[in-house]
């Protein structure tokens, strides 16, 4: 700074403020003596001019910023539009969900198998709180099956040709049935409402005419008769493996008993009193086949007519709490609970635990599963 | 601006700073005046030095970028879970659970939500859309959710969104003045008491909703988080009625928006906000922190 002229700090201000006022000794203000007005005047237009300009300036650049951001908000809007688009694009049409939903389903149960825990045991629960399970839908369990003409059939074990139960082709046992509706009432069923006949859904009138093509070359009841159709894993004719009954599959194993929350993906859930058989026990008893060395990556599982399907993890089928169930709150299963045997996952969703099971099949290709038909994921993991 | 200067033998000159023969004669004689501090002051404000107002760096991009995005975010996570929601309502003929219903003891007042809420938005049998559209985008608004903590907590941001001390009384004001009762508003710098609880409410409302969701999504993987959430049932308890706050929350949210008006609003969209120039600068708090 020059030091040729100075500013004066305020003190010094009003010091100097009497040596311009001095003059007008009245009360007058300097600023008001008509000598300086005009030029006081001129200043302060000036002065506000130059406010205004500057004002302008800022009220100018806002615009700019302004501008610029509402342009890159709009690329942004646009963008998850297309986004959205791209995402509701139909997939494929048997697989119901846009192909990106079905890839982060996918993803989804990569973390859960590779970064959660996968041994992790579901909480169990005082036998007191155990209440009996609503029925919830009857999906491939709408005859009332035959006890005695029960089999299970299972293929893809080791060395199954040697097994006293082999046979050259499971599909061509005939499972029988009583009537068209069970003789022992709905189970409580709670998905009907009891005001209408029925909410049932039955598969595609086109897939319905062309099983009853096939029945009537075949003489078989089609499969695969309900909303999701007919599996793409279901058996080939001719396919070997063994039919086991109840006493071939139980006898041998220990018996277990499990109080465990029953989830269902609607959103409720029942804590349940369980008994069966670990399918980790099953499996040591009828070990799979071993596919290039090493053990096939899934289960597969059907009930006898086809109607309804689930395919499993082979690791999940080893979690000690994987229960092959034949009791359910102290008494055997009934019909509608998938008697004479179903399965109990509590690391699984409802959709997933398969009642009345009519075949048990160790396989390297992913399984087809009737709630993933219908959109639901497959992997269905809690 | 304008100052006294005294030159040689006591002649006493007003020095209008803006007139150009005063600016004239303050170039010729060299003299610095203390007015523009653009030197000192951060790049982000635009600062005009004779301007009554002034552009102020109010939100940072980042928070922008994630400000918006939770917004379509949330509304599909809300929208999804309606899907889901319904889904237990099928069972019309036996309530399941009591999750969803406001009630005392045996009397039900309501439950979420009357029938015809559903059939007018077309809710039923999307269920499928539901879940996999929150399993897709709890993964965007978990990530987001995360960035904003993170680039709160590094850029120094927290200091202008934590409640501090003086935040409930502030709030209570604010809120005085909102209804009218009270005249004066708190002195505030970026958010006023009332907003530091409200936001940071959202933030903390956000991980619950994380992880009652996971604690929901997998209870026996992440069974020890459903045991913290009080069961199963309670952790779906917890996730709709944070939902229900997060509906609240908007409400309001936008209510405020709206009443404090474009200058505010834009501010979040462009990042500035018109001030006046006298008003203290968030930019110079903000070089404080470093």
């Amino acid at each position: 700074m020059s030091d040729e002229a100075q500013l004066l700090p305020p003190e010094a201000e009003s010091a100097a403020e009497p040596v311009t006022a001095a003059p007008a000794l009245e009360q007058t203000p300097a600023e008001e003596s008509p000598s300086e007005t005009s030029v006081e005047d001129a200043l302060l237009r000036s002065h506000m001019l130059a406010h205004e300009t500057a004002d302008a300036t800022v009220l100018s650049q806002s615009r700019k910023h302004t501008r610029r951001s509402f342009v890159v908000a709009g690329v942004g809007v646009a963008g998850s539009y297309g986004f959205y688009k791209y995402l509701h694009r139909s997939g494929n049409e048997q697989e119901m969900l846009p192909p990106l939903l079905r890839k982060s389903y996918e993803f989804n149960a990569s973390v859960a198998r590779n970064v959660l825990d996968t041994h992790a045991l579901a909480p169990t629960y005082p036998l007191s709180r155990a209440e009996n399970l609503r029925v919830n839908g009857r999906c491939g369990l709408n005859k009332e099956l035959v006890m005695d003409s029960y089999r299970m059939q299972l293929v893809g074990m080791a060395n199954d040709e040697r097994h006293p139960r082999y046979v050259n082709d499971v599909t061509a046992w005939e499972y029988k049935y009583k009537a068209d509706e069970s003789s022992g009432g709905t189970g409580h069923d709670s998905k009907t409402d009891p005001s209408t006949s029925s909410t049932a859904k039955t598969a595609p009138q086109e897939a319905i005419e062309d099983a009853q093509k096939d029945e009537n070359r075949t003489g078989r009841r089609p499969r695969g008769m309900e909303e999701a159709g007919e599996s793409a894993s279901t058996l080939e004719p001719n396919t070997p493996g063994l039919l086991l009954t109840i006493p071939d599959i139980t006898s041998k194993l220990k018996r277990y008993e499990l109080v465990t929350q029953f989830k269902c993906i609607e959103g409720w859930s029942q804590i349940v009193h369980w008994a069966g058989y670990r399918m980790a026990d099953f499996l040591e008893q009828y070990p799979p086949k071993t596919i290039d060395g090493k053990e096939p990556k899934y289960v597969y599982a059907e009930t006898p007519d086809g109607d309804f399907y689930n395919g499993y993890d082979m690791y999940i089928m080893r979690h000690p709490q994987t229960l092959l169930v034949t009791e359910m709150m102290g008494a055997p299963l009934t019909q509608y609970h998938g008697a004479p045997l179903r399965l109990h996952l509590p690391t699984r969703y409802g959709y997933k635990q398969i009642k009345r099971i009519g075949l048990i099949c160790y396989t390297n290709d992913k399984p087809d599963d009737y709630w993933t038909r219908l959109g639901y994921d497959w992997f269905g993991g809690l | 601006m304008n100052f006294l200067c005294y030159l040689d033998r006591g002649c006493v000159v007003r020095i209008w700073t803006q007139h150009p023969a005063c600016v004239k004669l303050m170039t010729d004689m060299a003299v610095q005046l203390p007015l523009s501090d653009t030197k000192t002051s951060p790049a982000k404000d635009v600062e005009q030095p004779r301007a009554s107002i002034r552009l102020a760096y109010k939100h940072p991009l980042a928070i922008r970028w994630m400000h918006w995005v939770n917004f379509p975010v949330l509304f599909i996570m809300i929208w999804s879970g309606l899907l889901i929601y319904w889904n237990d309502s099928d069972n019309a003929h036996q309530y399941a659970h009591q999750v969803y219903r406001v009630g005392i003891g045996r009397f039900t007042l309501f439950r979420f939500f009357p029938p015809w809420f559903y059939d007018k938005l077309h809710v039923p049998n999307h269920v499928t859309q539901g879940l996999s559209y929150h399993f897709l985008f709890f993964w965007v608004f978990a990530i987001n959710g995360l960035l904003y903590v993170a680039f709160t907590a590094f850029s120094g941001e927290w200091r202008f969104l934590l409640p501090q001390r003086q935040s409930l009384k502030d709030a209570i004001q604010v809120i005085l003045v909102d209804l009218h009762v009270c005249k004066e508003l708190p002195a505030q710098t970026k958010y006023n008491g009332a907003q530091r609880i409200a936001y940071t409410s959202v933030l903390v409302m956000g991980a619950g909703m994380l992880l009652t969701g996971l604690a929901i999504y997998k209870p026996t993987q992440a069974h020890w988080l459903t045991t913290l959430c009080g069961g199963y049932e309670l952790a779906r308890w917890l996730h709709f009625w944070i939902t229900i706050s997060f509906l609240g929350f908007f409400l309001l949210h936008v209510g405020q928006v709206v009443l404090a008006g474009w200058n505010n609003f834009r501010s979040m969209v462009s990042g500035y906000e018109i001030q006046r120039a006298e008003a203290p600068s968030l930019e110079k708090e903000r070089e404080s922190w470093r």
